[in-house]
């Protein structure tokens, strides 16, 4: 602990990631009190005050029919972070279950399901992404869904390599020789020693996922309006530029910040759990 | 040498089988899609007769095997269909799409390489002073925004308020290059034009970097951490002893072993270049593949969804074999103990 | 001859050169993702864009007033059934060869046979023959009064070119040359096609041998770009590398570009802006309910949406059911308002509770707007006591979904434009029973005395009867309440102040005809 303390305290960007990560959870879970007009985050018109740039009391400034676009940015944060965690819960356990199943059995179980990996991974994930939603209603579940589709093959990869790494350690050989099952081997001593790797993998993949999820949102394959999302803000935004220019720049710097966050929290635990992954 | 000959073939066969499970997997994504591609192809205006004419023409009433096999067939024959959207073969509209989008790909791999590398030597070379920080907190930004935002920002600051670069498109009307590799800034040379040239490099210059830039901090970041690791082996400590100079070490014994893990993860970037360029080309209006993808995935244009991701993996896969052949050269051990997963 | 004569010879010719290349006028502008060249094809703006300008018709509108002219055509007769045209006899292809009857047959075989864009418009032509080269006779199978008016969206395509193109395909016809006039002109008008790369640029450049010849000031090159974002068009403008814009613009947008001292072009008179509601699905498919939204809805506030400057806007109030313009419009003084206390009053009617149901209201994902009105409507509801849901659809999807009054959404938000400019392309398709359930008429609607006025609108022998059953109609419509008529709409285009495009600009010289405006060859680069 002291040493998760030094580590933490000796690096100033680790604190800045710590401390960003909790600015983005608190606006998320606190929504309701922190927006300005917590009402916005729905179907509101207010034709007096739309397209407005920033002031008071709509500190981003409103949206074209007259939303406050802070409110909306914090409900977007909301909305990601949900995303990103089913997403995450979704996906690390199939890829882990695939990768400890073909690094440990071997043979025809490793041939089929990595070259199943494999094909996943061939496709650039966004496109893969892409050609899911077009398949999909956009929604905020198949939003999900695609993108989960396109993250298990990585938690695979991952812990395919740890595993077949571990298979030589003397206390799997051990395990083997008492007779131990081939389900406890892999879920009881193998699993914990990739954990480490995977906690980091995930803090890293948080960030990612809210990137991906916000790309298909832009390329208008996300999530729907009224919804707040930030990567539908940005796409529709752009059409103002330059002149509105607000319209694009907070959600994106919300998008960055949030991301920016998760990468120096899992950089920083990276260092602390020593995983080289 | 013919180490890596083997190698070349077995990676090559091992490619082909991947292509085919995307083909499968691609195939099956887009016959699903709701919504019947004939009756939005033809239009509101269609009688049923002609969508139901159109359905047998595209052999959209067959069994999904059946429509496989046909698929098949043609793509043996080098074709991929027509597309519904353009009314032209698949072929035609990737081959016009295509070449802009891998320009700005691989001006932004290169990019990538000739700003990522030596960032992260610096950074490496200084562990733990100011430069390695700030190259940490850049590299770290870089990753941490999409493309499309970088875009974004990019565009407002370098071509609305300080205007240096052209907002939109590949080159200026006023040139005329003709169309031999279908990469401007090559053609525009091979034709002579200096001027056209500068005109598409300038033009390349603010998306390559909006898409190069999460690829920046991710090749300058690897860079260093391979780096610091061979800087504490004991033969980088024996060449010091011995009184080599620092740039020699630099160069001989931390960063050639450091490239190999670098050279991965450019191959990795490469891939989601090809995917985020979908992003940065509807920001700068850059006339590539993305811009077809999206509105054939839109429109359920079967044929060419299907073309189109098929195209991207194999330009994928192609350029991560070409690095694994890369690692082979560099690396005599791995070119025989390499897994090929 | 000595080499120093040679020398300057040559100096002459390049500076001669010089000076041709740079007093080229170029037109630049733009539209959206996709550009058919193929006249039989063609359907959106840009689509007929390109028509207008390759291609010519047999008549075309009169400029500022009712009616048509001969273009293509010396003169015509006929009514009822049959008509009869006479063809100009000193008008040439771009490719050399004359114009004549042969080609005109051929050029509604092909619109018929291929069945695609606008072909709708001739189902009722059941035949034309040439009576000689230059007289075409066209026998419809009943009477149809705007028949004239239709042959607007007839392109004349040569003939013989297209023979001698004829691609793969079942038959002695082949493709009808599909693939070569998708990638090439076929036709007689002021431009030619120099290059068409349907999703980037196409390229026109004057037709040298035009029939009425073009102006001096008409720019020499053309160039039509696809697909640019907003945000590109707009600075491309204030940099004065592109000269007029697509009419799809965002509204501020354009304002930004007009107080930057750009000029707004305007082409409007033939369509308006729906809310349509589905006349099948309960709660709409009582006439209260349906009067209760029409009454709730707030016209004034989305003249203020749509308003560019104090000037220019990109709609005007509804008067009625038909629009402004057209025959049996009501006059210009009585402009439909929002009355919440008869909204109020038609629901307390309506034999569904509003307490028990909500309106789906959807929106067209391609257009941004629609999401403002949604939210307009939705608000306006909200304050009757009618609940109501937003849902973004997008436009293949849509299609799809109003083949069934089941699936139809109770609201649909959509602009519709009289392909011809005559009342008929407009209202018939949206009304009559027997075209229910396209993207025009997911209102579902069957009503007979509807039908009736629709059908003696088009079979009308004069304009006095055709005003006569069409303002019966407006009275019609408004009674039963299919829609709401939003606004009656105005396409607007901004321009760079040098380009003079009087079709846009001045009244008295405009077509009545959408896209017709943007004929280059009446434009003028200063």
């Amino acid at each position: 602990m002291k040493r998760v303390i030094h580590i933490v305290m000796s690096r100033p960007l680790s604190i800045l990631g710590v401390g960003l990560i909790a600015l983005v959870l608190f606006s998320a879970l606190f929504a309701d009190l922190i927006a300005p007009f917590p009402e916005h985050r729905g179907t509101v018109v207010d034709f007096s005050n739309f397209n407005q740039p920033p002031g008071w009391p709509n500190i981003m400034g409103t949206d074209l029919v007259g939303r406050d676009l802070f409110s909306r940015i914090i409900y977007a944060y909301r909305l990601s972070l949900i995303l990103g965690a089913v997403v995450l819960a979704l996906a690390t356990p199939v890829g882990v279950a695939v990768g400890l199943a073909a690094g440990y059995l071997g043979g025809w179980a490793r041939f089929l399901l990595m070259r199943t990996t494999d094909v996943f991974l061939s496709i650039p994930p966004l496109v893969l992404a892409m050609s899911i939603m077009g398949v999909l209603e956009p929604t905020l579940i198949n939003g999900m869904i695609a993108v989960t589709a396109m993250w298990w093959p990585w938690y695979a990869r991952l812990v395919y390599n740890i595993t077949l790494a571990e298979r030589e350690e003397g206390y799997v050989l051990a395990a083997e020789v008492i007779g131990a099952s081939r389900t406890h081997i892999m879920f009881r001593e193998i699993l914990p020693n990739c954990f480490p790797a995977i906690l980091t993998k995930m803090t890293l993949d948080l960030g990612f996922v809210i990137l991906i999820a916000s790309s298909l949102s832009f390329l208008g394959l996300g999530v729907q309006p009224p919804t707040p999302d930030l990567g539908s803000m940005v796409a529709e935004g752009a059409r103002y530029l330059p002149d509105s220019w607000w319209l694009t720049v907070f959600p994106g710097l919300a998008i960055l910040v949030a991301v920016f966050g998760f990468n120096l929290l899992g950089d920083t635990l990276r260092d602390i759990l020593g995983s080289g992954q | 040498m013919r180490a890596v000959f083997r190698l070349l073939v077995a990676r090559l066969f091992v490619s082909l089988l991947v292509l085919a499970g995307v083909s499968v997997l691609i195939f099956a994504i887009a016959r699903v899609i709701p919504g019947d591609p004939a009756r939005i192809a033809l239009g509101p205006n269609a009688t049923h007769e002609q969508v139901a004419a159109l359905r047998g023409q595209l052999r959209l009433d067959e069994s999904i095997w059946s429509q496989y096999a046909w698929f098949v067939n043609d793509l043996s024959r080098g074709e991929l269909g027509q597309s519904l959207y353009t009314n032209r073969p698949v072929v035609k509209d990737i081959a016009q799409f295509l070449p802009a989008t891998l320009e700005l790909v691989i001006v932004a791999g290169i990019l990538m390489i000739c700003a990522g590398l030596p960032l992260g030597m610096l950074a490496a070379k200084y562990r733990g002073g100011v430069i390695d920080n700030v190259v940490r907190l850049l590299s770290l930004l870089g990753v941490s925004a999409p493309s499309f935002v970088w875009a974004v920002i990019l565009m407002l600051l370098f071509a609305f308020y300080l205007p240096l670069f052209p907002i939109a498109g590949r080159i200026d009307t006023a040139f005329e290059v003709p169309g031999v590799t279908g990469f401007l800034l090559v053609d525009s040379l091979l034709d002579g034009q200096v001027a056209a040239f500068a005109d598409a490099l300038r033009h390349i210059a603010l998306p390559a970097l909006a898409l190069a830039l999460s690829g920046i901090g991710q090749a300058a970041r690897l860079t260093r951490a391979n780096m610091v690791e061979t800087y504490d082996r004991p033969y980088v400590e024996m060449a010091r002893s011995y009184g080599f100079p620092e740039w020699r070490i630099a160069r001989s014994y931390a960063f050639k072993p450091s490239l190999i893990p670098s050279l991965t993860i450019i191959g990795l970037d490469f891939a989601a270049m090809l995917g985020n360029a979908f992003l940065v080309e509807a920001i700068f209006a850059w006339p590539g593949l993305s811009r077809y993808g999206v509105a054939v995935i839109l429109r359920k244009d079967l044929n060419a969804i299907v073309g189109t991701v098929l195209i991207i993996s194999a330009a994928f896969l192609i350029a991560n074999l070409i690095v694994d052949l890369l690692i082979a050269l560099i690396n005599p051990r791995i070119r025989h103990s390499r897994d090929a997963s | 001859m000595r080499p120093v004569a040679k020398n300057l010879i040559a100096a002459a010719a390049m500076s001669a050169m010089a000076i041709a290349a740079t007093a080229e006028s170029v037109l630049r502008l733009d539209e959206v993702a996709v550009g058919e060249l193929d006249p039989a094809k063609a359907s959106d703006y840009a689509d007929s864009i390109l028509m207008f300008n390759v291609y010519d018709t047999l008549v075309i509108p009169r400029q500022g007033g009712p009616g048509h002219v001969p273009h293509l055509a010396a003169s015509w007769e006929g009514s009822g059934n049959e008509y009869l045209f006479e063809l100009r006899t000193d008008v040439s292809f771009q490719s050399g060869n004359p114009v004549t009857a042969e080609d005109v047959v051929f050029s509604l075989d092909r619109m018929q046979t291929l069945g695609l864009g606008l072909s709708f418009l001739f189902t009722n032509v059941e035949s034309a023959e040439a009576v000689d080269s230059h007289t075409v006779r066209f026998t419809l199978a009943e009477p149809y009064a705007p028949f004239v008016a239709s042959l607007v969206r007839l392109p004349i395509v040569d003939k013989d070119l297209v023979m001698q193109n004829l691609g793969e395909g079942e038959g002695d016809m082949g493709d009808w040359g599909q693939a070569y006039l998708s990638a090439n002109g076929g036709g007689s008008g002021a431009y030619m096609v120099k290059s068409h790369n349907p999703q980037e640029e196409t390229v026109m450049v004057r037709n040298p041998g035009y029939f009425l010849g073009i102006g001096e000031k008409a720019p020499d090159t053309v160039r039509l770009r696809y697909g640019l974002e907003a945000a590109t068009v707009r600075t491309l403008i204030a940099q004065g590398e592109h000269d007029i814009s697509s009419q799809w613009l965002p509204p501020e947008v354009k304002r930004a570009l007009a107080e930057d001292g750009n000029q707004l072009l305007t082409e409007g008179g033939t369509g308006s802006f729906y809310f349509k509601m589905n006349t099948a699905k309960a709660p709409l498919d009582d006439v209260h309910c349906r009067l209760a939204l029409a009454n709730a809805f707030d016209y004034g506030s989305v003249l203020k949406l749509i308003a560019i400057t104090d000037a220019v806007s990109e709609g005007s109030a509804a008067t009625g059911a038909v629009t402004a313009g057209m025959f049996g419009a009501r006059p210009a003084g009585t402009m439909l308002e929002r009355d919440a206390g008869v909204a109020r009053a038609h629901l307390a009617e309506c034999s569904h509770d509003p307490s028990e149901f909500s309106v789906e209201i959807s929106w067209i994902a391609e257009v941004p707007l629609e999401e403002r009105l949604a939210l307009l409507l939705q608000a306006n509801l909200s304050e009757i006591g009618v609940n109501s849901t937003i849902k973004k659809i997008p436009w293949a999807a849509f299609a799809g979904m109003v083949d069934s009054a089941e699936t139809t959404p109770d609201v649909s938000q959509i602009f519709v434009t009289a392909v011809t400019g005559d009342p008929d392309t407009l209202l018939y398709g949206m009304y009559h029973s027997s075209k229910a359930g396209t993207w025009q008429s997911p209102e579902h609607l069957n009503d007979a005395e509807v039908d009736a006025l629709l059908e003696a609108g088009r079979v009308g022998a004069s304009d006095a009867a055709r005003e006569e059953a069409y303002s019966a109609l407006n009275d019609r419509l408004l009674a039963i309440a299919p829609s709401i008529y939003g606004f009656d709409r105005q396409s607007v285009f901004v321009a760079r102040p040098g380009i003079r495009v009087p079709a846009l600009s001045d009244p008295a010289q405009a077509f009545g005809l959408d896209t017709m405006g943007f004929s280059f060859r009446l434009m003028e680069i200063e």
